[in-house]
């Protein structure tokens, strides 16, 4: 039984369709103490089928803690959005997470960022997409937000 | 923004299932953003508005004088 009605996942499966590239989600995950873990996976299944450019691969969270730091996730459950590699290329980090559960209104920012890196235009006016490309320091920006 | 510049790294953090960061960044409504522990916004603003505060810290000539970082 979907968690999506057929008519999200017709609409899903058409943005999904304008996809130029693959992209990878990262799922950093735990078994034991962890209950959104499990929603965010039912949450996560649902999109493969609706894409063949969309694929999660599960990283476990306790036993794989240098690829955590790798990703700069430090809590489960987590998502890190890659452009995946084609023809042997390697994947490219969008340095795009998601801390927590992606329900409610997370569920459609996973999705907008799902389709940005897989080639979207990006909702950024000119204007500023240069002012940000002249940052040179490292800069981490956290959005909170909750389901509702 | 962190697709646009390899410098940045963007989280959505979930709050209510993270309370220890919500405590931490004194998250008292939603969508609040933190950059680098310093600059803090509180709700939503047109897209100008927030990459000026957003980036107030790292890019002088970007900020407001009158949006530096609080507290």
């Amino acid at each position: 039984m979907s968690l999506l009605a057929p008519n999200e996942q017709d609409q899903l499966r058409a943005w999904f369709g304008e996809m130029a590239g693959p992209v990878r989600l990262l799922f950093f995950t735990q078994t034991i103490g962890c209950e959104p873990c499990a929603q965010t996976r039912r949450i996560l299944d649902e999109l493969p089928p609706l894409s063949d450019k969309i694929t999660i691969d599960e990283v476990n969270f306790v036993l794989e803690k240098e690829k955590a730091a790798q990703y700069g996730v430090d809590r489960v459950p987590a998502i890190a959005l890659l452009a995946s590699g084609t023809n042997g290329t390697a994947d490219k980090d969008s340095r795009i997470r998601f801390l927590g559960s992606p329900s409610g209104h997370e569920f459609m920012s996973l999705i907008q960022a799902i389709l940005l890196v897989g080639g979207a235009a990006s909702h950024l006016s000119d204007d500023n997409r240069k002012r940000i490309a002249a940052v040179d320091k490292p800069v981490t920006i956290q959005v909170f937000s909750t389901p509702t | 923004m962190a697709f646009a510049n390899e410098h940045i790294t963007a989280y959505a953090v979930e709050a209510t299932e993270f309370p220890d960061l919500a405590r931490r960044y004194r998250v008292t409504g939603v969508p609040k953003t933190v950059v680098n522990d310093a600059v803090e916004i509180l709700g939503a603003l047109p897209q100008d508005m927030f990459v000026s505060q957003a980036l107030a810290g790292v890019l002088p000539a970007a900020g407001q004088p009158e949006e530096q970082p609080k507290g």
